[in-house]
């Protein structure tokens, strides 16, 4: 492996650890949607969790986010972060031994959780399970990270700090101070600890992390990635610089407000709903505004979608961001929230800016930086990538819908009631009557996890030794 | 106006192509297309409603009231040609974009001919069955994806390519046209809009 490597050591570039997040990125994306598969079939075959407490779908819930939030998007965001800013800044990162740390440190957090959650060790925070000390260990990683990344700014070549940087460091330094605030804690043993915030209050600071780890990790970053990928695969500049500038500095400063319509309708004080609520709603704009800017910079390169399905994941990914951040406003409507909340539509939103935006942008830069990293002329086959362009398509397609259909039946059957008052359905007669919405969900997930197996084994192809791509690659690649 | 749906439905490009060379007098002719086809979902779903009724969870038929299924089936109407106007203007809209010249006409045209699957789907309503009329929505909805990525470059004379991308961007919009639908609905379910059952 270590002579492979030095034969790809790019002059100037680390593109090593870029390599490593790479891989990983792959290898997490399929354990990760594996586990969510998984889960979906539990929810329609409950025997499947072969009466195994690890097997529990409480316990690989938080598997499962973490997987494919932090270990997929993760990976994929330090992959494409390290990469972005030193070929924007034209400059190698400052420290390879850090860089090292941060991949090594970072597959320790991903590999405890692993290990911890099955386990039922867990601090019961949403997407901030992990105990205590895994969190000190993301902090020190993440902080480092941090290191990495401004110090490779901070000695850059260029004049101008390329946009995509501006997000890729809000989203670092909003993500450091929601970790450390939001897992302030107590320990008791080694394995338990206890947040220091109680009631309303821990539910308050644990929807603004909750909310803003959409935010800034999965919005901020990979608008990041958005910026650099967009332009960089359609060969044009980006439509609006003016833009990009604007609803940056919208999105950083209205999604920090917004975490409380998670709370709609709890004890939470009706003000900090409302003002929740409002922000939430203002965010549309500034969420449009990169859309728009992708979009536009995206339909001047259209006489390149037939031999570049690399595009048509950019582009289907803007169209689900677009639609998932309409979608989020207007659920947290109190109104519709009253009726779309603790149903299957959260989870349907939730995926389709997850399946649709974040997994679909991540697998088009992949693609687009997996022959760079391993000094090939193009992927290994076009035609594979095509195919799993279609399949994770269809596969979030099939996954929204059955959540809608899903969500607003069990929304309806909730709130029915009889003319004397009393409740028209039970509990578990509106999960009776989801089992079609499960079926299909599971089928959307499916297909959307095999697409990620058709996507390692064209990268594997593509990094073997002995493909040696022709030098037109775009003859037989008509899609 | 019958030929349209037959011929799209069998030949879609070659119908396409016709309907690509229709002069503007015929093309507003053409408006009146979906106010006929989005007649039958709505009776469909106003005898299926109230006459054979639907369950949940294998117990009783639900059925409405005649007076509650009439006025949400003419809200269901108005609003499906609500969204196809509003499509409409929006495939006009974005056409300077994509490089195709265009009416506000010929967008809501291009838009109620995609939907013929939808609108002839709809029959199922008179048998309320919820898998079923899932498995043929989903079906009817790819079919109609289908129609507009194959008409929207013939009939706005542009490339293939350029227009996957007007397409997709359409595509989005009926996406987030279909969201406001249900937060509508939502708030229409609040506001009286409500069905009433019968006992």
């Amino acid at each position: 492996m270590s002579e492979l490597n030095s034969a790809l050591e790019h002059p100037t570039y680390n593109y090593k650890v870029v390599r490593q997040f790479t891989v990983m990125t792959v290898v997490w994306g399929i354990v990760g949607m594996l586990v969510g598969v998984l889960i979906a079939a539990q929810l329609a075959w409950p025997a499947l969790n072969f009466d195994v407490p690890w097997l529990h779908f409480g316990r690989l819930r938080p598997l499962h986010t973490n997987a494919v939030i932090f270990a997929f998007g993760g990976s994929a965001l330090f992959a494409t972060s390290y990469y972005i800013v030193q070929r924007t800044c034209q400059v190698r990162l400052i420290s390879d031994k850090l860089a090292a740390f941060t991949f090594w440190g970072w597959q320790l957090v991903i590999l405890s959780a692993a290990i911890t959650l099955p386990l039922g060790i867990t601090t019961s925070k949403e997407y901030a399970e992990l105990e205590w000390p895994i969190d000190i260990l993301i902090t020190i990683v993440w902080v480092v990270y941090a290191l990495v990344f401004f110090g490779t700014i901070v000695k850059r070549k260029t004049s101008h700090i390329y946009v995509a940087n501006w997000f890729l460091g809000a989203y670092i330094l909003a993500v450091a101070v929601l970790h450390i605030i939001n897992s302030m804690e107590i320990p008791v043993t080694m394995t338990k600890s206890y947040s220091v915030y109680a009631g309303t209050v821990d539910a308050m600071v644990q929807w603004w992390y909750g909310h803003n780890a959409v935010g800034f990790f999965l919005t901020a970053g990979f608008l990041g990635m958005m910026y650099y990928f967009v332009p960089k695969q359609a060969e044009r500049p980006v439509y609006s610089y003016r833009l990009s500038i604007v609803h940056f500095w919208t999105l950083v400063a209205v999604y920090i407000w917004a975490g409380p319509h998670h709370l709609h309708y709890t004890a939470l004080p009706d003000w900090a709903q409302s003002l929740g609520m409002a922000m939430s709603i203002i965010l549309l704009a500034p969420s449009w505004g990169g859309m728009i800017n992708g979009m536009m910079t995206l339909s001047g390169a259209w006489d390149k979608l037939r031999t570049d399905p690399i595009l048509r994941f950019l582009v289907v990914s803007l169209s689900f961001y677009g639609m998932s951040t309409f979608e989020g406003p207007m659920m947290s409507i109190r109104t519709v929230n009253a009726l779309s909340h603790y149903t299957d539509w959260t989870i349907g939103h939730v995926h389709s800016g997850a399946l649709g935006w974040v997994a679909m942008i991540s697998i088009g830069s992949v693609y687009h930086l997996v022959p760079i990293l391993f000094a090939k002329e193009r992927m290994y086959s076009i035609s594979l990538i095509n195919a799993h362009f279609w399949m994770a398509t269809i596969g979030t397609v099939l996954y929204i819908v059955s959540m809608w259909v899903n969500g607003i039946l069990q929304g309806l059957m909730w709130r029915a009631y009889n003319q004397d008052g009393t409740l028209t359905y039970s509990f578990v007669e509106a999960v009776a009557a989801s089992y079609p919405g499960y079926v299909v969900r599971f089928l959307g997930g499916a297909i959307f996890f095999s697409g990620m197996l058709i996507m390692a084994y064209n990268v594997y192809m593509t990094s073997r030794r002995d493909f040696e791509p022709e030098a037109a690659p775009t003859a037989a690649a008509a899609a | 106006m019958i030929q349209h749906t037959f011929g799209l439905l069998t030949s879609p490009s070659k119908h396409w192509r016709s309907i690509a060379r229709l002069d503007d007098k015929t093309l507003t002719t053409l408006l009146l297309y979906p106010c006929f086809l989005a007649l039958i979902p709505a009776v469909a779903w106003y005898f299926g409603t109230t006459t054979q009724g639907w369950t949940v969870g294998g117990g009783e038929a639900i059925k409405l009231t005649r007076e509650s299924a009439l006025q949400i089936c003419i809200l269901f109407y108005l609003t499906m040609l609500g969204c196809v106007a509003a499509i409409g203007y929006f495939i006009h809209w974005m056409a300077d974009t994509y490089g195709a010249k265009s009416t506000i006409t010929k967008g809501i045209v291009i838009t109620g001919l995609t939907a013929t699957p939808l609108f002839i789907s709809g029959i199922v309503g008179v048998h309320p069955l919820l898998w079923l009329d899932m498995l043929i929505g989903v079906f009817a909805v790819s079919w109609s994806v289908y129609l507009m990525y194959l008409g929207i470059p013939i009939v706005m004379d542009i490339p293939e390519e350029r227009g996957f991308l007007f397409s997709s961007a359409v595509m989005a919009i009926g996406l987030v046209i279909l969201i406001c639908l249900m937060v509508a609905s939502v708030f229409l379910w609040d506001l009286g809009a409500a069905p009433a059952f019968t006992d």
